[in-house]
């Protein structure tokens, strides 16, 4: 084919070609608004930990922020336990994240590409479960976690959360397509297991998507609050439990508040950007390429 | 598949349990017995928003060594008393001692099976007369159970602002102000007086605020003695209704929802001139109106149609406490003048115990935001003005909340009067069906 | 169910091939081949049998009675929770109200989230950044949430009715208004959403291959074309999973029209409930009303109906990416 082009064309191509997937400015800009738009509830919150409350109900409030933050920040640490209860969370939320993305991808591998009997059946049975209201459960969640006697531990909160539908149906719709049959072949005939396939050549390649479960779980389960409230004891509070107590008497106290909310988004924000260069093309750009 | 199966008769197995334990293992009827002088009790107390008793829990453990409490501390009543009826349904989780709101208390008194008897197993100095009478007798249930010791109370006076009235020519004097305030009839008129006056300022921030207090008044609420809904056949309410949505026809009402976003502003805006005004509502005006309208808010002695009562507290102990003794003891302890009087000092929650409302640390306190008004004897005047309890019947609280508070918010937002009205009997019926 | 039987092609059986003397380590493969797809299916199943089917069976159970919370002896009746729901004015605008809602937030959210995937999924400068950027607004804390959006929308002093007065247009009553209200709920869920939802296609979308888009290109297919004819195809899948996560999330949709009511914690919806999704009525229903056995109703007949649309959504996303495309190489 590229015998038939002139010279002229097949260049005008390949500078196309390298091209591909440059931004323009447009893009940017495009991406500065949206970034803006969700940084913004942030330094806001930051702003109001860093003045008082009556910024609250001032028409035009300020932009800059005041000299109050650690002011407001002692406040928090002398109000709840803020440390002990940042404790649970990192254990709780690094527990059930780590979990749900390992059962997630070894079933969302299993259903995506192994073949065993009932597959289709039990995998629209897990997508149908994520249908269920979840508000009503906790009654009964917590019955249960009294019959088994976890109530006021940490494995109250965690095991419901070991794995989740959502978790399952993400990771197999993912492995379908970035999993490709000859790396499983290859492997097989290589005289692997099926757990060192898992292992070795499907979990490289869907890294982007367990980095992405990995943020939206833990995400989930650091804001998780009526649960935690209701099943765990006084002393052994998550964040979200501990910082619900700022939020006593008739007023509320915005100022301390966020002041303690600020300081519980700092460990998501660390997560975030830790999992956040995971999300790039795992296998694909490597592996698979021949 | 092995494992799947064993999954599944596990959680079959704990289904059945679980099941058969819910629908007839209340089995909290018979007490158990009381521990021995000596023995190691561990109790839960739990509380929402500000209780003032974190320096009380430390000095009841040191005179009772061999008791040990922890504290499960909530901060909104909102997810507190969801929590309550989830370890209700469930039938376990409950802590020993365990507040409940007043507004929260007709839900309550209507399973008083599932609470315990105070005056049977409370200690002796936890008699009636501890607790101003109307606050003590809220917590019958109808075959006379004690399910609560009162904590604190809302006693009602009217707050307004002082500049707002001078500009419009009304008197300003905490005592001059009185005659207006002195019943409903007077109040709306007054405020009738003052949108005309002040060029259409409004009178008061929302018409539910007024409703509630008008209907607390009556000698019978939502629910009549015989527990069937009385909202279309008590007169009384239909009364309010009709005075309250005339005031706000007549421009009355800043139409501001209680505690939203809006609301807060409006206290610093100047939105509104006068307030129904618990106790704790001076710490809102204070916080919302700000320092720059320090002077302006007063609170006089006076409220429409005699006295009333918003919020507070009780101490209730649940069945399923494994040492009601002696979490009756704690609640009963607690609820003594002398520690409510402290819970005050720390946390200004206002005393319910008689005893406690001439204690001079309490008559002493002034405000200075409210130009220094005796905000203590004030109250303690006001919490005696209040008559016998109005009976809750089940859903009173609900129907104030999710009825009567919705319906005139709409009214206020545009719906016709005769409309809103038939909108809360229809959703009372609804809670009540 | 087409999505799911193309998943493995005829013959493909992973590892299984004849040899003449089955040895120890053959058979030992084979076995392999034959268990571990259960083994690694077996965590979710295990734990749902733990902690998801007793609750489904017990709200199942229970509305079947008249059920207070707490109470000694509830009484069965039968199907009447359902028949009294089927007549429910309330239930049938929470109902409404929840596809208006829905439809409000997840079209354009979906849409959004595809196109701002396509942009991130440039070669950007500090890549990393950006997508943690959109995805922000996840993880900001709902208290925040609350008092922005309630200054944004405030009836009386709201920045947005202070805009829309300042450039001569009539201001908007957020709360009381049916529409007004849906519009202002689906902004916030899609203010909160987007992002994620941006963030999963984008995973998608990466792991096309660039090959792929290579050959379209030289085959002289234009931007939008080989968007069209080469990346959705791929995305099929993901556009299956986030499109039955939105439907199911949507329908669900709870926490924004809580925070978003002027009345701090009501389930109500507003003062006639114009903005009371099914969730928050039966939330209500169960924690205020407590009355379980009728809120268990609701959550049945809720979940059904979910299942319901979910499938003729799936069926729909089906046509619009169809697989056959995939092939076209």
């Amino acid at each position: 084919m590229t015998t038939l082009q002139s010279d002229s064309r097949k260049t005008d191509l390949r500078r196309k070609v390298a091209t591909l997937g440059k931004p323009r400015k447009a893009t940017y800009v495009v991406l500065a608004i949206f970034v803006l738009g969700s940084l913004f509830p942030f330094y806001w919150s930051f702003l109001v930990a860093s003045r008082d409350n009556g910024m609250l109900t001032e028409r035009i409030p300020p932009f800059v922020p005041g000299g109050n933050f650690f002011a407001n920040a002692a406040r928090v640490f002398d109000t709840v336990p803020f440390w002990k209860a940042l404790a649970n969370s990192v254990i709780v939320s690094g527990t059930v994240t780590l979990t749900t993305v390992l059962f997630s991808s070894l079933a969302g591998f299993a259903f995506a590409k192994l073949r065993f009997r009932g597959r289709n059946k039990l995998f629209v049975f897990i997508v149908v479960t994520l249908a269920v209201p979840t508000q009503l459960g906790i009654i009964p969640l917590f019955i249960a976690m009294s019959e088994l006697g976890w109530t006021g531990s940490l494995t109250a909160v965690i095991v419901p959360n070991l794995v989740t539908a959502f978790g399952v149906f993400w990771m197999r719709q993912y492995t379908v397509d970035a999993l490709p049959y000859e790396l499983i072949e290859a492997a097989r005939v290589d005289g692997c297991s099926m757990i060192r396939i898992f292992w070795n050549v499907c979990l490289p390649a869907v890294r982007p998507a367990a980095a992405i479960l990995a943020m939206f779980t833990f995400m989930m389960s650091w804001n998780d609050f009526l649960w935690p409230l209701v099943v765990l004891d006084a002393g052994n509070p998550t964040v979200q439990v501990a910082l619900e107590k700022l939020q006593s008497g008739y007023y509320v106290d915005y100022s301390l508040v966020l002041a303690g909310t600020t300081l519980a988004t700092i460990p998501i924000l660390i997560v975030f950007v830790l999992l956040g260069r995971q999300i790039v093309a795992g296998i694909m750009q490597g592996a698979v390429k021949g | 598949m092995r494992t799947i199966r064993n999954g599944l008769v596990l959680a079959l197995g704990i289904t059945m349990t679980a099941l058969g334990a819910t629908a007839c293992g209340s089995g909290g009827d018979e007490t158990p017995p009381a521990a021995g002088p000596n023995e190691h009790v561990d109790l839960t107390l739990a509380t929402f928003t500000e209780f003032g008793y974190e320096a009380l829990i430390p000095e009841y453990e040191r005179l009772h060594p061999n008791i040990k409490i922890t504290h499960r501390k909530t901060g909104q009543g909102g997810p507190y008393h969801e929590d309550l009826i989830t370890k209700l349904a469930a039938g376990s989780g409950l802590a020993d001692v365990t507040a409940v709101e007043e507004g929260h208390l007709s839900d309550v008194l209507d399973k008083g099976s599932k609470f315990n008897d105070l005056s049977k197993i409370g200690p002796a100095d936890a008699s009636p007369d501890r607790w101003l009478s109307w606050k003590y007798d809220a917590a019958k249930t109808k075959d006379g159970k004690v399910i609560g010791y009162g904590t604190d109370i809302g006693p009602l006076a009217m707050c307004y602002r002082k500049d707002m009235f001078k500009a419009a020519g009304l008197p300003d004097d905490p005592e001059a102000v009185k005659p207006l305030f002195a019943t409903w009839d007077s109040y709306f008129a007054a405020g009738a007086d003052f949108v005309k006056k002040s060029g259409g300022k409004a009178w008061f921030d929302s018409a539910a605020q007024n409703f509630n207090a008008m209907v607390n008044q009556l000698p019978e609420g939502y629910i009549g003695t015989d527990d069937k809904l009385a909202v279309e056949s008590n007169q009384g309410i239909k009364d309010a209704w009709t005075k309250v949505t005339d005031a706000v026809a007549k421009g009355e009402s800043a139409k501001l929802t209680a505690f939203s976003n809006e609301w807060n502003t409006g206290f610093k805006q100047g939105a509104f001139a006068t307030k129904v005004c618990p106790a704790w509502m001076l710490g809102v005006i204070k916080e919302q109106a700000g320092p720059e309208n320090a002077g302006k808010w007063a609170v006089t002695a006076a409220f429409p149609g005699g006295g009333g009562n918003w919020g507070g507290s009780y101490l209730t102990v649940p069945t399923q406490s494994k040492h009601p003794k002696e979490a009756a003891e704690l609640a009963a302890w607690l609820t003594a003048p002398e520690q409510q009087i402290k819970a005050f000092q720390a946390k200004g929650t206002f005393p319910s115990q008689v005893k406690a409302l001439t204690d001079p640390a309490l008559l002493s306190k002034t405000d200075d935001y409210f130009g220094g008004t005796k905000v203590g004897e004030l109250f303690a005047e006001q919490a005696k003005k209040v008559q016998k309890p109005q009976y809750k019947g089940p859903g009173d609280g609900q129907i104030q909340e999710n009825a009567s508070s919705p319906a005139l918010q709409a009214v206020e937002q545009g719906k016709s009067a005769a409309d809103g009205w038939n909108q809360m009997v229809e959703a009372a019926k609804k809670i009540t069906r | 169910m087409t999505v799911l039987d193309k998943v493995a092609p005829e013959g493909s059986k992973a590892g299984e091939r004849t040899s003449p003397r089955p040895t120890f380590r053959h058979r030992l493969s084979r076995w392999d081949v034959k268990v571990s797809p259960y083994l690694y299916i077996a965590p979710f199943f295990i734990l749902f049998g733990i902690v998801g089917l007793f609750p489904l069976l017990y709200t199942a159970y229970v509305s079947l009675f008249k059920w207070e919370a707490g109470t000694d002896h509830p009484d069965f009746i039968g199907l009447d929770n359902f028949k009294e729901l089927f007549a429910d004015a309330q239930f049938w605008n929470a109902l409404t109200n929840t596809i208006s809602i829905f439809l409000l937030s997840s079209v354009p959210q979906i849409i959004i989230a595809v196109l701002l995937a396509a942009l991130l999924g440039a070669r950007l400068r500090g890549a990393t950044g950006w997508r943690v950027g959109i995805l922000l607004p996840y993880a900001a804390s709902l208290v925040a949430i609350g008092i922005i959006f309630a200054n944004l929308f405030g009836p009386k002093y709201g920045l947005i009715n202070g805009v829309l007065q300042t450039i001569g247009l009539d201001p908007v009553d957020w709360q009381a208004s049916r529409f007004g209200s849906h519009v202002a709920i689906a902004i916030m869920v899609n203010w909160r959403w987007t992002g994620y939802n941006a963030l999963i296609v984008l995973a998608a979308m990466q792991a096309i291959p660039k090959e792929l888009h290579e050959a379209a290109l030289i085959d002289g297919a234009g931007t939008w074309r080989r968007f069209w004819n080469v990346t959705l195809p791929l995305l099929r899948p993901t556009l299956v999973f986030v499109t039955i996560t939105s439907t199911i999330g949507g329908l669900q949709i709870f926490t924004e029209p809580k925070l978003f009511d002027a009345m701090p914690g009501s389930n109500n919806g507003g003062s006639t409930n114009q903005f009371q999704t099914v969730t928050l009525y039966l939330y209500q229903t169960a924690f205020q009303n407590a009355d379980l056995g009728y809120a268990s109703a609701i959550a049945w007949v809720l979940f059904v109906i979910i299942v319901l649309i979910a499938l003729v959504n799936f069926f729909l996303t089906g046509r619009i990416a169809r697989p056959q495309a995939v092939k076209t190489k």
